[in-house]
C-alpha cells in the first residue's frame, strides 16, 4: 500500500487530503501520471515528495509497499 | 550574521532589565542579546503574517527593522491583521505598524518603505539588511526576493498560508538551497487569501514560526528550517518536514520582470487607459469612460491596435493575468505599464463609497 498525501489548492482539486493505493511494483512517473490524470492536476504546479524527501526528477524509481508520496503546491497567502 | 561595529553601547543596566527573561536561557545571553540589537532585518509586507512577525522582532530587541509596503489598511484586514483599528482604514500599512512596534520597543529603529517591493527598489534596499523576511501574499515577487537574495547573499525566511496549512521555510542560508530549487516555476496560478479564505490564528502562527527563525538564525542557535519545507496544518494539528536540496540548474534565471503596483485610487487619477484584462462577460463589469476590455486570451493578436508609448494600468479579477498582460506586452515593447492592485473589485469599491 503506497500512502498519498495532498497539500493545499492540489488537495481541493482531488477533493481529499489523503488516500492510499495498492499500486506496488510500479514506477513513481507512472504512479503520477495515473494520479495526475485521474484528479485532473494537469494544470497545477507542484512537487513531488517521496518519503518527506522531495525529488527534483521524476526517475523510474521504483515504488515499495509502505512508500508516502506527497504533492506540494506553493502556498500564496498571507 | 556579518560583523559589524555595534550600534549600541555594550547593554546599558536600564536595558537589561527589559530583556531578562530572555538573556536567562544559555541560548541567548547577554552575549545574543548584543547580537539581536545588531542585527538588521527588512520585513516584506504589513499584512497578515508581517503583523505577527513584527511585534516579536521589536519586542526581542532586533535592533533595526525596516518594513515595506505600499497597502492600505481594509476592514476585511482587521480580523487577522492585529496591529490595526478600525480607526486606521485607508491608512498605510508600513507606517502604522512602525508607530505601533515602536510604541512597543522605543529603541528599535524602524525605517518605512511606503511603497511596493520591485525588482528596482530590492537592489537598493537589501544590501542594507543581514536578513529578509518575507511576509507577501504574492507568488511574483518571492521570485524577486529569491532572486535579489541569492544576489546579495542574503538569507530569507519564507511564510505562506492556504487556508488552514502554512509553509515555513528558510531559503538562501550558508549557501543552502533556494526558493527556485524547490518551485522552479514561475507561471503558476494560486489563490491569495482574499481569493482563498483565512483565519487569523493560522496567518498569526505562521508569521510567529518566520519571526522564530530569523530569531534563530541572528543567534546562531537551534535547527533551521534550511533545505526543509515545514507545512503545518491547523485543522489537523499536525506539521510535516520536507527535505530538498540544491538543483543544478544550466543556467543562472533571469531575475524576474517585475512591474509597478498601484492602489485602485492611484488608478484612478489621471486619464490613463484601464486595460481590463478578463474575459467578456466576466463579473463586476467595470465601465469606466477610460476602461478598454481586451481579453488575455486575445491580447497578443489585438496589441497590434494599441500605441505601446501610452500607459497602460491593467487589472484583471485577482492579479494573475494582468501580470501576464504585462510580461506579454513587455515583450512587444511597451514600456509604461503598471498593475492595478485588488483588480476589479477594489475599483469598483471606489465608486460605491
Amino acid at each position: 500500500m503506497i500512502q498519498v498525501k495532498y497539500f493545499g489548492i492540489i488537495a481541493e482539486a482531488a477533493q481529499c487530503e489523503s488516500e492510499n493505493i495498492a499500486e506496488e511494483n510500479m514506477t513513481l512517473s507512472k504512479v503520477l501520471s495515473d494520479l495526475t490524470s485521474r484528479h485532473s492536476l494537469g494544470e497545477y504546479n507542484f512537487q513531488i515528495a517521496v518519503n518527506r524527501k522531495i525529488v527534483s526528477n521524476l526517475s523510474e524509481q521504483l515504488l515499495e509497499d509502505g512508500d508516502e508520496i506527497a504533492f506540494l503546491p506553493p502556498f500564496s497567502g498571507g | 550574521m556579518g560583523t559589524k561595529s555595534p550600534s549600541y553601547h555594550p547593554f546599558p543596566e536600564a536595558e537589561m532589565n527589559r530583556y531578562i527573561r530572555q538573556t536567562t536561557l544559555p541560548q541567548v545571553g547577554e552575549s545574543g542579546q548584543q547580537k539581536l540589537l545588531n542585527s538588521r532585518v527588512l520585513v516584506i509586507g504589513a499584512g497578515g503574517l508581517g503583523c505577527a512577525v513584527l511585534p516579536y522582532l521589536a519586542a526581542a530587541g532586533v535592533g533595526t527593522i525596516g518594513i515595506i509596503d505600499g497597502d492600505q489598511i481594509e476592514e476585511s484586514n482587521l480580523h487577522r491583521q492585529v496591529l490595526y483599528t478600525p480607526d486606521q482604514l485607508g491608512f498605510y500599512k508600513a507606517y502604522e505598524a512602525a508607530a505601533s512596534i515602536s510604541k512597543n520597543n522605543p529603541k528599535v529603529e524602524v525605517l518605512v518603505y511606503k511603497e511596493f517591493l520591485t525588482s528596482k527598489n530590492a537592489q537598493e534596499i537589501f544590501p542594507t539588511y543581514d536578513l529578509i523576511i518575507d511576509a507577501t501574499d504574492n507568488l511574483f515577487i518571492r521570485y524577486v526576493i529569491n532572486d535579489t537574495c541569492l544576489e546579495f547573499g542574503k538569507p530569507f525566511v519564507y511564510g505562506s498560508i492556504h487556508q488552514f496549512q502554512g509553509q515555513v521555510s528558510v531559503f538562501n542560508y550558508e549557501g543552502g538551497p533556494s526558493y527556485r530549487d524547490i518551485f522552479p516555476q514561475e507561471n503558476q496560478s494560486v489563490p491569495n487569501c482574499a481569493e482563498a479564505g483565512v483565519l487569523g490564528t493560522t496567518v498569526g502562527l505562521i508569521g510567529m514560526l518566520q519571526a522564530n527563525e530569523a530569531i534563530k538564525i541572528i543567534l546562531g542557535i537551534g535547527e533551521v528550517l534550511s533545505g526543509k519545507l515545514l507545512i503545518y496544518d491547523l485543522l489537523q494539528n499536525t506539521q510535516q518536514v520536507f527535505e530538498f536540496g540544491k538543483v543544478s540548474s544550466p543556467k543562472k534565471p533571469d531575475i524576474s520582470v517585475s512591474f509597478d503596483m498601484i492602489l485602485a485610487e492611484e488608478a484612478l487619477n489621471g486619464d490613463s487607459i484601464l486595460l481590463d484584462v478578463r474575459e467578456i462577460g466576466e463579473e463586476p463589469e467595470v465601465s469606466f469612460s477610460n476602461t478598454l476590455q481586451i481579453p488575455l486570451s486575445v491580447l497578443e493578436r489585438e496589441s497590434e491596435k494599441l500605441d505601446p508609448k501610452i500607459e497602460f494600468r491593467i487589472f484583471c479579477q485577482s492579479g494573475i493575468r494582468s501580470r501576464s498582460a504585462a510580461e506579454l506586452l513587455s515583450k512587444k515593447g511597451f514600456q509604461n505599464l503598471k498593475l492595478i492592485r485588488g483588480g476589479a473589485n477594489d475599483l469598483l469599491q471606489l465608486i460605491d463609497t
